[in-house]
C-alpha cells in the first residue's frame, strides 16, 4: 500500500483519482511459508474499461457495490442533494427513530483520542494506512453533519478548519469507504466514551440505501430482495430447497449409515430450526449434521419451505433498517404460522444478531417468538446425555473462531467452548479469543461481495489479522501431515475462510481446513460409523 | 471586586451551567428506545459479565430468572471514570497525560467540595482542629490537582501538536478547549503558589457566598483563577466535554442495554411503528404517509431492476 498521509479534506479533492493505491509488500507480515509476497498470486488490478465505467476512485478495489459514473455534472449535483435530504432523515425521530440515540451520541461525543485504531484489524493489517483509520470515515461524517445539519454549521466549519466539502467525489468515496468495514464493533469497544464507529459506518450505508438506493447488488438485488421475492438469497426456490435437502438426506444416509430424515412444515412443532440456505449449497454437510444430531436427541422440530422461511440470513442488518425488519418479520410471521415454541438459528453469525437482539423490538405482539442461539441448543443437546459421544474420534488439532455476531454483540461465548473441550481433545484457543476475537474478514457483508477485484482485498486486507491467528494457533504442528481443524460456525464466516484458505493453498500448505461446529459433534458419535469430517476442501 | 458581584458572577454561572446540562441530559433522555445494540462484556450479567457472556447464553432464556450485578457496573464504571481502564488498555502512550489530566480536574472537584465543607463548618463554628484537618486537605488536593491538571494539558496540547495520530483530527476548537481548561489549572497553581492559605482563603469566599455576605474580596490572584473558572464552567456544557454526562448513555442505553420488550417498551414501540416514513429509495415505498409496521411488512420490490 502506498504509504501516504491522508488528511481528512482529501476524501473531497481529485476527482476520479485514486486516494491510495494498494502494495501488498507493506502490508503486515505473515508467518512462514506464507511471509513470501512473491510467491502469492498478485493484485488483481482495474481494467481501462473498468476504469472508465465505475467509479474506483478510492482504494482501486472494486465490488458490486462500484457505482456507474454519472452522466454529467447534475447528475452529480442531485446525488449530492440526495446525500443531504439522506442527513437530515438519518438525524430524524420519525425516520431513524431506530438508532437515534446511539448515532448522535457518536456523532456528539467523540473525543479524538484515537484509541479505536489499533482494535481494528482491517487498519492493522494495512500497516497503519489512514484510509482504513475506523475514525477517517466516522470523522468526515461527523464534520458533514456539524456543517450542513447544524445550525451556523458552514460558519463553525470555516472558523474552526473542519471544513470539508461536500461533492461527488465526497460522497462515493465515502460510499465505497463504509464498505472497508467489517462492522465487527472491535473499535466500539476500546472506545472509552462508548463511542461505535461501526456504527456510523452501518448508519452511513444504511442512507445511501435508503435515500439513494445505493447498495452492494449482492447485498441488496442478490440478498434481501431476492430472499424476498423467491425465498432465498442464493436463488433456490422452496422445492428446490426442499429437493436439495432431500438429495442430501439421502446421500448422508448411504454415507453414514443411519437414517437421514429433515422434517418440512410440521405444524405444532416444538422448534423451527432456521438454516442459512447458503449452508445448503456450499456446506452441506453443517445441516445435515443439525437434522442427525436434532434426530437423535429426540426432538420436535422442523424446517419452513416458505418463503423465505428456509434461509435465516438477514443481510438488512448489514445495511438497511427496511430490509431488516421486512425480513425479521416475515421470519417471525413463518414461526407464528407454524405454530412452534421457539425459533433457532443456524450456524449464522449476523442470523443471530438480526433475529435475536437487532429486531428484538421491532418484532411486537405475537410475533415476539422466543429465539434461541444455536451454541447453547447444541450443548443442550450434547450434554443432554442421549446421545453417546467418543471423543477420541475428534482426536486432532482444532482450534476455534468466534463469529463477531454472535459472541462480541450477543455475549454468546461459553456454550460452543463446552463443547469442544468436552469433544476434541486437541482444542486450543487463538489470541485472543472470545469476545476479543478478531473478525474473519468477512464481516458486516463483505464476505459475499466478491466481483471485481474485492475478494483479493478481504483475503489480503480485511482476512490477513484472521489468518495470522489461524496460523499461529497451529503454530505446534504447521505443517501439511497434520490434519487441522478450523471451527468457524457462521456460514459467512466460513465463505470468507473459504476464500483465504483457498487463496494461500492453506489446505496443501499447512493441512487446515474449515467446517462448523455441529460436523465435529456428528463426527464424534459413536453411532457414526465412518467418519462425518472427510477433510476435503471446499 | 467585592460584594454583591461575585454572588451575581457565581450563583449566575453555577444557575446557567446547571440549566443546559440538565436540558442537554434531558434531551438525550427523550431520544426514543432504539433497537437493540449491545456490546460484550455487560458487566451486570451475574457470573457471566466477567468473560463477556450473556444471558442469552442460557438454555431457553426466556424462561429462566434474570440474575444481574448491580455492583459490577458501578465498579467497572469506577475503573473506567477513575483509572482511565480504557485508555490504559487501548492507548497506553496516551494514558498518563490523559490521566493527569482527569485526575486534576477530580481533585479540583472534591476540593471544591471540600471547601463547601468547610464553609460550612466555619459557618457552624465546629472544632478549629476538626476544620484544620479538613482545609489541610483541601490545600494538598488543590495543590496536587492544579499542578496534576496543569501537566496534562499542556502535555495534551503538545502530543496533540506533534502526535501524526492525533494531529490530522485536530480541530482549532480541540486545542480551544485544551488551552482553556489548561488555563484553569495554571492560575489556579498560580493562586495557590500566591497565597499564603489558598484553602482557607477559598473556603472563606464560599463561606462568603453561602451566607450571602456582601463584603465577599478576593485577592488578585484567586480572582484570576475563580474569573476564568467560572467562564470555563460557562462555556463546558455547550461542548463535548459533557461527555461525563454522554458516557453514562453510551455505556448504560446502548452498550449495556439488553433489555427484552417490557410493557412500556411494548407501548412506546407501537407508537414509534405508527410514524410515517419519508426515506426516497424506491424499495422502502414510503411517502410520507404510510408508517413504519406499514412498509416492514409489505413485500419488497427493486428498484434498480425497475
Amino acid at each position: 500500500m502506498t504509504k501516504r498521509k491522508l488528511k481528512l479534506t482529501d476524501i473531497s479533492k481529485g476527482e476520479d483519482t485514486q486516494l491510495i493505491d494498494i502494495n501488498i509488500d507493506e502490508m503486515m507480515p505473515l508467518p512462514p511459508p506464507y511471509d513470501k509476497v512473491e510467491e502469492l498470486r498478485g493484485f488483481k488490478q482495474l481494467t481501462d474499461d473498468q476504469r472508465e465505467r465505475l467509479v474506483c476512485n478510492l482504494d482501486g478495489v472494486v465490488s458490486y457495490a462500484a457505482l456507474p459514473k454519472p452522466k454529467n455534472k447534475e447528475e452529480e449535483k442531485k446525488y449530492v442533494e440526495q446525500f443531504v435530504s439522506g442527513l437530515k432523515k438519518l438525524l430524524s425521530k420519525e425516520n431513524n427513530w431506530t438508532f437515534l440515540q446511539p448515532l448522535l451520541l457518536s456523532i456528539d461525543y467523540c473525543a479524538q483520542c484515537q484509541t479505536c485504531c489499533d482494535a481494528c484489524p482491517i487498519y492493522l493489517a494495512s500497516d497503519r494506512n489512514d484510509l482504513y483509520r475506523p475514525t477517517y470515515r466516522s470523522e468526515i461524517f461527523r464534520r458533514l453533519v456539524n456543517k450542513y445539519i447544524k445550525p451556523g454549521g458552514k460558519l463553525r466549519a470555516k472558523v474552526t478548519g473542519g471544513d470539508i466539502e461536500l461533492n461527488w467525489t465526497t460522497i462515493s468515496r465515502l460510499y465505497e469507504l463504509s464498505y472497508r468495514c467489517n462492522l465487527c464493533r472491535r473499535c466500539a469497544q476500546s472506545c472509552p466514551m462508548g463511542v461505535d464507529n461501526a456504527l456510523i459506518s452501518r448508519e452511513l450505508r444504511k442512507l445511501f440505501s435508503q435515500e439513494l438506493g445505493w447498495a452492494p447488488k449482492e447485498l441488496h438485488e442478490k440478498g434481501t430482495v431476492l430472499q424476498l421475492a423467491v425465498g432465498s438469497a442464493t436463488g433456490m426456490r422452496p422445492n428446490v430447497a426442499i429437493d436439495n435437502l432431500k438429495f442430501l438426506d439421502e446421500e448422508f444416509s448411504e454415507a453414514t449409515g443411519i437414517d437421514v430424515s429433515t422434517p418440512w412444515d410440521k405444524e405444532g412443532a416444538d422448534i423451527l430450526l432456521i438454516h442459512s440456505a447458503g449452508d445448503i449449497i456450499s456446506f452441506p454437510e453443517s445441516p445435515i449434521a443439525f437434522t442427525i444430531l436434532c434426530n437423535a436427541a429426540g426432538l420436535n422440530w422442523t424446517l419452513s419451505s416458505e418463503i423465505p422461511g428456509y434461509d435465516g440470513i438477514n443481510y438488512g442488518v448489514f445495511y438497511d433498517d427496511v430490509q431488516l425488519a421486512k425480513v425479521a418479520t416475515r421470519h417471525a410471521q413463518i414461526a407464528r404460522k407454524l405454530k412452534v415454541k421457539k425459533i433457532v438459528m443456524g450456524e449464522c453469525g449476523h442470523q443471530h444478531k438480526a433475529t435475536m437482539t437487532v429486531a428484538d423490538r421491532v418484532l411486537t405482539g405475537d410475533l415476539n417468538i422466543p429465539r434461541e442461539n444455536v451454541m447453547t441448543f447444541l450443548e443442550n443437546i450434547v450434554f443432554s446425555g442421549k446421545i453417546k459421544f467418543d471423543p477420541s474420534k475428534n482426536d486432532f488439532p482444532v482450534t476455534l473462531h468466534d463469529p463477531c455476531n454472535l459472541v462480541r454483540n450477543l455475549g454468546v461465548v461459553e456454550p460452543q467452548r463446552r463443547i469442544l473441550r468436552y469433544l476434541c481433545p486437541q482444542f486450543r484457543e487463538m489470541t485472543p479469543y472470545g469476545i476479543d476475537n478478531y473478525c474473519c474478514g468477512g464481516g458486516g457483508g463483505l464476505s459475499v461481495m466478491s466481483d471485481v477485484n474485492f475478494t483479493d482485498w478481504k483475503v489480503f486486507v480485511a482476512g490477513r489479522m484472521k489468518f495470522k491467528q489461524i496460523l499461529d494457533a497451529f503454530s505446534d504442528q504447521p505443517g501439511p501431515e497434520v490434519k487441522k481443524y478450523l471451527c468457524a460456525p457462521c456460514l459467512n464466516c466460513k465463505l470468507q475462510f473459504r476464500d483465504i484458505l483457498e487463496y494461500y493453498r492453506a489446505g496443501e500448505n499447512s493441512g487446515i481446513i474449515c467446517g462448523g461446529l455441529a460436523e465435529l459433534i456428528v463426527n464424534a458419535m459413536v453411532d457414526i460409523k465412518k467418519p462425518y469430517i472427510t477433510w476435503e476442501e471446499h | 471586586m467585592s460584594g454583591i458581584f461575585w454572588h451575581i458572577l457565581v450563583f449566575g454561572v453555577i444557575g446557567i451551567f446547571l440549566i443546559v446540562i440538565i436540558y442537554r441530559t434531558l434531551a438525550i433522555t427523550r431520544l426514543p428506545v432504539h433497537l437493540r445494540w449491545e456490546l460484550a462484556p455487560i458487566p451486570h450479567e451475574k457470573g457471566k459479565g466477567r468473560y463477556g457472556g450473556s444471558y442469552l447464553e442460557e438454555y431457553e432464556w426466556w424462561n429462566k430468572p434474570q440474575h444481574r450485578s448491580r455492583m459490577a457496573p458501578i465498579i467497572y464504571m469506577a475503573k473506567e471514570i477513575f483509572l482511565l481502564r480504557g485508555v490504559w488498555e487501548h492507548n497506553r502512550a496516551l494514558w498518563p497525560l490523559s490521566f493527569a489530566f482527569h485526575m486534576g480536574i477530580y481533585l479540583i472537584v472534591v476540593m471544591l467540595l471540600l471547601s463547601v465543607m468547610n464553609a460550612v463548618f466555619i459557618i457552624a463554628q465546629v472544632a478549629l482542629n476538626v476544620l484544620n484537618v479538613s482545609l489541610g486537605i483541601a490545600s494538598v488536593f488543590a495543590l496536587v490537582g492544579y499542578l496534576l491538571g496543569s501537566v496534562g494539558a499542556v502535555g495534551l496540547i503538545i502530543k496533540r501538536a506533534l502526535d501524526a495520530n492525533l494531529r490530522p483530527f485536530n480541530t482549532i476548537t480541540k486545542y480551544f478547549n485544551l488551552v482553556f481548561l489548561g488555563a484553569v489549572f495554571v492560575s489556579g497553581a498560580y493562586a495557590w503558589f500566591s497565597s499564603p492559605d489558598f484553602a482557607s482563603e477559598m473556603s472563606f469566599f464560599i463561606k462568603g457566598l453561602i451566607a450571602l455576605d456582601a463584603g465577599v474580596a478576593l485577592t488578585f490572584s484567586l480572582s484570576l483563577h475563580v474569573i476564568i473558572s467560572l467562564l470555563f464552567v460557562l462555556y463546558l456544557p455547550w461542548t463535548d466535554m459533557i461527555h461525563f454526562i454522554a458516557k453514562y448513555f453510551t455505556y448504560h442505553e446502548i452498550r449495556w442495554n439488553d433489555a427484552p420488550q417490557d410493557e412500556k417498551m411494548k407501548k412506546e414501540l407501537r407508537g414509534l411503528l405508527a410514524q410515517p416514513v419519508s426515506w426516497s429509495a424506491a424499495h422502502v415505498e414510503a411517502n410520507g404517509v404510510k408508517n413504519w409496521a406499514d412498509v416492514t411488512s409489505k413485500k419488497t420490490s427493486d428498484e434498480k431492476e425497475a
